[in-house]
């Protein structure tokens, strides 16, 4: 771990806050936010009334964006929510290790060695596979929050 | 006959199926091994010529589950054989049919017989056409005799089931599936119409009357009175039956719309059927004095059996009271034209039996609360409900006079008031028969107003209620509202969720809510001072409560005075100008002064009111979101009516049109608009409502039901009308709102899709500036700041990694929506304005999608901003204009796909996954809607020079957006019906209007558009069928006409000429040619499709005539029977050759072989499709 913090202190956000506050009546369906201190993507929201005169509530579904688990809360809808900083980058993919990690290369031409292979079987065999026939493979790693993980593979071809 | 040496071995073999059939029957019942069982049973009906089988299983099976299953199987196979069934044996299976029902008549097992009798009416009906009138002669005799009663009562009530299950086979919406055209269906209708079913409703008397005497002599239980209740069903059953043969004797069959009921629009809302045979049934059910004696009938009964509590829900009474409610409905040319005199004398004999069953109404709602059945009582008003719909106000108040000192409409008065009073009382959430009741009611008023809405209709003249009906409107009026307020106060302080929006509770009020305006219009001069007296009532309760008392339950009360008042004011526009309502306008003729005419005084406490909500203390004390939520719906409400009103700024030319009919006093109707009007009170009341409007933005936070309603509802509709616009544009408010929204954080806090909006609001406004000039810079002012801020991100360096910051995001995302917003609004006036608003956000669009093409909420806004702006503008552009969007459309086509292409996502869970496909549709949907928008460039074009003059051709880019756009949609997708269906529609719209462009496409996207084409036709939704066929027609006519012109066509994708005989698969025409006949054939489609069918066809038979040959030389070589080989071989010769078809494709053709086509198919799919 120590490894990465050397590595990676260069990052252009470093210093950027890992959430924001926003009105909670601003929030949209397939947006984000932390429900009970975890990334989350809104899936579903509703709004109630605190009694019939009284002011509207949100009634947040959110999915956490790296396990998939289901998380719900309630807010004031005046009132602000955190919405999770959530960065997607592309890297290429220049290897695999026998011990499930992958090596990325970086924009400034260095590696990132410190990410393990996703657990999610379609998207883990699009790897492997396109990897072992050779592809040029671009993965996308999202990272919120002090988590990262490969969320997104594309193969861009041979190069022309 | 078999001989003898055969009976034995027979008779086994009958007794071994019962056995089968038996012990099938015994173990379905048991559960042990269904599946075999239902095999045995369907064996059974599908053999070929089971009937000796079933009829000795009916004739010696001891079990009736056995007797029941042969009964359904000679069903089964008779209506499957029956062309091949002799004469005699069709009549033999009638005939047994009947008589077994009736010679079983006692057998404990009812269902048995009743599946038999419906048996024998299925086949009846079966043979209607081809047994002649002697050959029915004899069933009709037997079912006579038995209902005569001369065998007994149980086969008399035998009798009278056939007779029933034959009046519900014969009527269309009730009849079994037989496999035959619809003709059929109606002839056997039209026949017993006219012939049989008055025949038959007195035999059903006959029956009744004979029993009578006897019921009156004996208890509930006797046997006649099963008898008796069936014969008035079956009465009933012939009076609900959609008479349609008695104006004229003929009338065309309706082949378009089975077993539709379409006619009453009037009675939309009721279960009211209006029952209208026609004069001939004169004698039978007026003169006849049945009514009298039905009436008779049921108040001996009641006066005998009264003291047993169980009787009014019992059979008969039920019956005998469902069908007096069903002689009230009568109506039509059966009665004399003598104005309603012989209908009024009859309805008074039904109402004078049916009075003693609500009067007094206040005894009854008590003997009912303390346990006595209600069903009676709810007949009562199901029967005021069928008089009011077929009497005019006045007949329908005149009907108790003759025998009681006052009218029917002060019963009704009476009797709803009665109901409303148990309603409050009972306070409860469950429906009970006053709820029942209370809708009845209403209905029955609105039957009765909305006649007296319909001046022209009846009496030529502006009726409204007698005078005494309107006191009992205003009395009814009173009560309702008062109960509507006990009700609001009582649930205030209830949190159930569901019924907490204005939508949710306007929509399920809505219906109540527009009767009760009704009432309240039918006394208007009462009923609006009424509910100006209840509203000051209550504002003054909260002020001098304020700070002391909580004032929830008034607000409650306001809220639902509010919602009253607002439908009792003004009706919904839909869309439309909504005019003063007519009683308003005909009903305060002497208020000259406008400050003292009620309306004024009405919408003036409120609009008052509203105002206090711009007070900071005012509004936190009494101001809910929900209360404001109401004061916003009736602004909205209102204000399309009221408020600055067009009527009255173009006087003279309207007045004749709108006096049309009733003589107004000029000067009233001119009140209330003229006090509204731009010239007077208008500006003040716009001002106030722009000023509430900003309020519920900015004091209302995360409040978005509230917010969405004013943008939606309440500015929208002000900015729909031009005279608003100009003031509007010039109020200090308006400015304010502008200038908050073009440079305030404040107004980003709004729901992003209400900011759009309020952006198209804003830029509409636009329209009432007195140039063009203005407008323009209006829009530059309003909407510069959002591109400049565009603009300025995008060519930041580090945009790549301040974008993923949330808030970024969300000032962006809201940035475009508000440019869509103003996109949506592009009228002539502001287009320059708008264009370049778009143009200079393009470049900073591609930074964008690239930037965020991981972040699909944001792709979709950009996509949706370009959709809506192309939309937009497209028309008005110049060639070079034109050139530039063409060319950055493609770009972003093209970015769009190399992010997408390929790409596999993280599926953490599931609704994660089809959130994801549902994204994908999305954005899919938005690319084709931009294709399509790009299209109607060659459709309207307002520029000056042609767009090829800068070398744009439109069909070929949209040919190549399309390619870039296939290859994302997947199968899987196109299970989105709309992304389905607009890309089909865009698809075969290119290949109609451009099939010249198919030639030159390349191989892939060629095949691709082949495939595409294949997999439509096979959709499951006709229309997306259509539109291939529409395609498919258009390819091939073009095909067909240019080879007959000496050119190439579509070449090598229509023919091949290296290889003219081989394979078919990739020759376009050649391969449609063999699905479209396989699904012509074989396949199931709607019978709409066959027109586009034929069209598609002809010019494809032309394109390959010794295929289409050698085609059909094959199906009928593939007959192996010689009468449909011979059949198949006369179709075929006939589709190409009857009405003079010949080889041309023109229209004159197209329609010869569109009936040609259909001849066709109705000819041989009979025997073509097996099942």
């Amino acid at each position: 771990m120590s490894d990465e913090e050397n590595h990676f202190e260069s990052k252009g956000d470093a210093g950027a806050s890992k959430t924001y506050p926003q009105q909670a009546g601003t929030v949209r369906k397939n947006g984000y936010i932390v429900i009970k201190n975890r990334p989350c993507k809104v899936v579903e929201v509703s709004t109630s009334k605190t009694g019939k005169h009284g002011h509207a509530k949100c009634h947040f579904v959110g999915i956490d964006i790296f396990n998939g688990k289901k998380l719900e809360d309630i807010v004031p809808s005046s009132h602000n929510c955190d919405i999770p900083h959530v960065n997607r980058t592309d890297y290429q993919l220049i290897d695999i290790s026998e011990d499930g990690f992958v090596s990325l290369l970086t924009e400034n031409g260095n590696t990132k060695d410190d990410l393990r292979l996703p657990t999610d079987d379609n998207l883990l065999s699009q790897i492997k596979d396109g990897f072992a026939e050779g592809k040029d493979l671009v993965v996308s790693v999202m990272s919120a929050m002090g988590e990262e993980q490969i969320c997104a593979v594309k193969d861009i071809g041979p190069k022309n | 006959m078999q001989g003898y040496g055969d009976a034995g071995g027979e008779l086994a073999q009958l007794q071994s199926t019962m056995h089968a059939i038996e012990a099938a029957c015994s173990s379905i019942q048991m559960h042990i091994n269904p599946a075999a069982a239902e095999a045995a049973i369907l064996a059974l009906s599908q053999s070929p010529q089971p009937y000796k089988a079933c009829q000795f299983i009916l004739e010696n099976s001891q079990v009736a589950n056995a007797r029941f299953q042969a009964a359904g199987a000679i069903r089964d196979a008779a209506i499957r054989e029956w062309s091949f069934l002799s004469a005699e044996d069709r009549r033999n299976l009638v005939n047994f049919c009947i008589c077994f029902a009736l010679q079983h008549a006692n057998s404990p097992e009812g269902y048995v017989q009743a599946k038999v009798s419906s048996v024998a009416a299925q086949l009846i009906k079966r043979g209607w056409l081809d047994f002649s009138t002697g050959e029915k002669e004899p069933f009709f005799y037997q079912i006579n005799q038995a209902i005569l009663g001369t065998h007994g009562l149980d086969v008399q009530f035998i009798g009278i089931s056939i007779l029933e299950s034959l009046v519900s086979e014969f009527s269309p919406s009730t009849s079994s599936a037989m496999g035959l055209p619809r003709e059929f269906h109606e002839q056997c209708r039209r026949s017993l119409e006219l012939d049989y079913l008055k025949v038959f409703y007195c035999w059903a008397r006959g029956a009744a009357l004979s029993v009578t005497s006897k019921i009156l002599d004996s208890d509930l239980a006797a046997p006649e009175v099963k008898v008796c209740t069936a014969a008035m069903r079956l009465m009933l059953q012939i009076l609900t039956w959609e008479f349609q043969y008695n104006r004229k004797g003929t009338k065309s069959i309706n082949h378009f719309s089975a077993g539709v009921r379409h006619d009453n629009a009037l009675t939309n809302r009721t279960d009211c059927i209006l029952v209208q045979p026609g004069l001939a049934w004169h004698d039978v059910l007026i003169s006849s004095g049945d009514t009298v004696w039905l009436s008779n009938l049921y108040a001996a009964l009641r006066q005998k059996f009264s003291p047993q509590s169980s009787w009014i829900d019992s059979p008969i009474a039920v019956s005998a009271r469902k069908l007096l409610v069903q002689f009230c409905s009568v109506t039509g040319t059966i009665f004399p034209s003598d104005s309603g005199q012989s209908q009024e004398q009859y309805l008074v004999r039904l109402l004078s039996g049916i009075i003693l069953w609500v009067e007094p109404s206040d005894a009854i709602s008590k003997e009912i609360e303390s346990g006595k059945s209600g069903s009676e009582m709810l007949d009562g008003c199901r029967a005021l409900l069928a008089m009011a719909t077929v009497t005019t106000p006045a007949a329908f108040d005149r009907l108790l006079k003759s025998i009681r000192p006052y009218g029917t409409l002060t019963l009704l008065s009476t009797l709803m008031g009665e109901v409303i009073k148990v309603l409050i009382s009972q306070n409860s959430e469950e429906e009970t028969w006053s709820w029942e009741a209370r809708d009845i009611l209403l209905d029955t008023w609105t039957a009765l107003l909305m006649h007296s809405l319909q001046p022209l209709h009846i009496t030529g003249g502006g009726i409204s209620l007698p005078p005494e009906g309107a006191v009992a409107a205003a009395n009814l009026f009173a009560l309702i509202v008062d109960s509507e307020l006990k009700a609001a106060s009582a649930s205030a302080y209830n949190d159930d969720s569901d019924s907490d929006y204005i939508h949710a509770s306007i929509s399920a009020m809505d219906e109540r809510l527009s009767s009760y305006a009704l009432i309240a219009r039918a006394a208007i001069d009462v009923t609006v001072p009424l509910l100006t007296r209840l509203f000051t009532e209550r504002v003054s309760r909260l002020h001098q409560g304020r700070g002391i008392v909580d004032p929830t339950e008034t607000l409650e009360e306001l809220y639902s005075l509010l919602l009253i008042t607002g439908h009792v004011l003004a009706d919904e526009g839909e869309g439309e100008t909504p005019l003063v309502p007519d009683a308003i306008q005909r009903n305060f003729g002497d208020f000259l002064e406008a400050d003292k005419h009620p309306v004024v005084l009405l919408s003036g406490s409120i609009i008052k009111f509203a105002e206090h909500s711009l007070d900071p203390d005012l509004r936190a004390s009494f101001f809910s979101p929900r209360l404001m939520e109401a004061v916003i719906w009736f602004l909205s409400r209102w204000s399309p009516t009221y408020l600055m009103s067009l009527e009255e700024t173009h006087d003279r030319n309207d007045d004749s049109l709108l006096s049309r009919g009733h003589q107004l006093p000029q000067n009233s109707r001119k009140t209330v608009a003229n006090y509204f009007s731009e010239y007077s009170y208008g500006k003040f009341v716009l001002g106030t409502i722009v000023r509430v409007s900003i309020i519920t933005f900015t004091s209302y936070p995360g409040e978005n039901y509230l917010q969405g309603m004013t943008c939606y509802q309440l500015l929208h509709a002000l900015v729909r009308q031009k005279n608003i616009c100009v003031h509007l544009v010039a109020l200090e408010s308006w400015r304010e709102l502008a200038n908050a929204f073009a440079h305030e954080k404040m107004l980003f806090m709004l729901n992003a899709s209400h900011q759009r909006s309020l952006a198209q609001t804003l830029v509409l406004s636009a329209s009432g500036l007195g140039n063009s000039e203005a407008a323009n810079q209006y829009v530059k002012d309003l909407m510069g700041h959002m591109t400049k801020y565009l603009v300025e991100l995008s060519s930041r360096n580090d945009i790549r990694s301040i974008s993923q910051q949330p808030d970024i995001i969300l000032s962006i995302t809201c940035s475009l929506e508000r440019l869509r917003g103003a996109a949506r609004a592009s009228e002539p006036r502001m287009q320059k304005s708008i264009y370049e608003m778009g143009l200079s956000v393009l470049n900073a669009i591609l930074v964008l999608l690239e930037v965020y093409k991981h972040e699909s909420s944001v792709v979709y806004v950009l996509l949706k901003f370009v959709v809506a702006w192309v939309d937009a503008q497209i028309t008005y552009l110049e060639a070079k204009e034109t050139a530039a969007v063409v060319d950055f459309c493609m770009r972003l086509l093209q970015l769009y796909s190399s992010h997408n292409i390929g790409k596999i996502s993280l599926s953490l869970s599931n609704s994660l996954l089809s959130d994801a496909k549902t994204e994908k549709y999305k954005d899919l949907r938005a690319l084709l809607q931009l294709l399509s928008a790009l299209c109607l460039k060659d459709l309207v074009d307002l520029s000056s020079d042609p767009v090829e003059s800068e070398g744009t051709n439109i069909s070929q880019v949209v040919f190549f957006g399309l390619h870039i756009v296939t290859p994302l949609i997947s199968l899987e997708l196109l299970k989105y019906p709309k992304l389905c269906h607009d890309y089909f529609s865009l698809l075969s719209h290119m290949l109609e209007v451009y099939p010249e462009m198919v030639g030159q496409l390349n191989n892939d996207a060629f095949s691709h558009v082949v495939e595409t084409l294949s997999f439509g036709l096979h959709h499951q939704d006709s229309e997306v069928v259509n539109m291939c066929l529409k395609a498919l027609r258009a390819l091939a006519s073009y095909h067909c006409k240019e080879t007959a012109a000496g050119k190439v066509g579509l070449g090598s994708r229509a023919s091949d000429p290296r290889n003219p005989s081989g394979g078919t698969e990739n020759r376009i025409f050649s391969r449609f040619l063999q699905s479209l006949l396989q699904l012509l054939l074989f396949g199931d489609y709607s019978p709409d499709l066959v027109g586009a069918a034929a069209d598609a066809l002809f010019p494809m038979i032309l394109c390959e005539q010794s295929l289409y040959q050698k085609l059909g030389n094959e199906l009928i070589e593939r007959q192996a029977n010689p009468e449909f080989r011979l059949r198949l071989t006369n179709a075929f010769q006939a589709l190409t050759s009857l009405n003079q078809l010949t080889c041309t494709l023109d229209r004159m053709n197209y329609q010869r072989f569109r009936k040609n086509l259909s001849n066709f198919l109705i000819e041989v799919r009979g025997f073509l499709r097996t099942k």
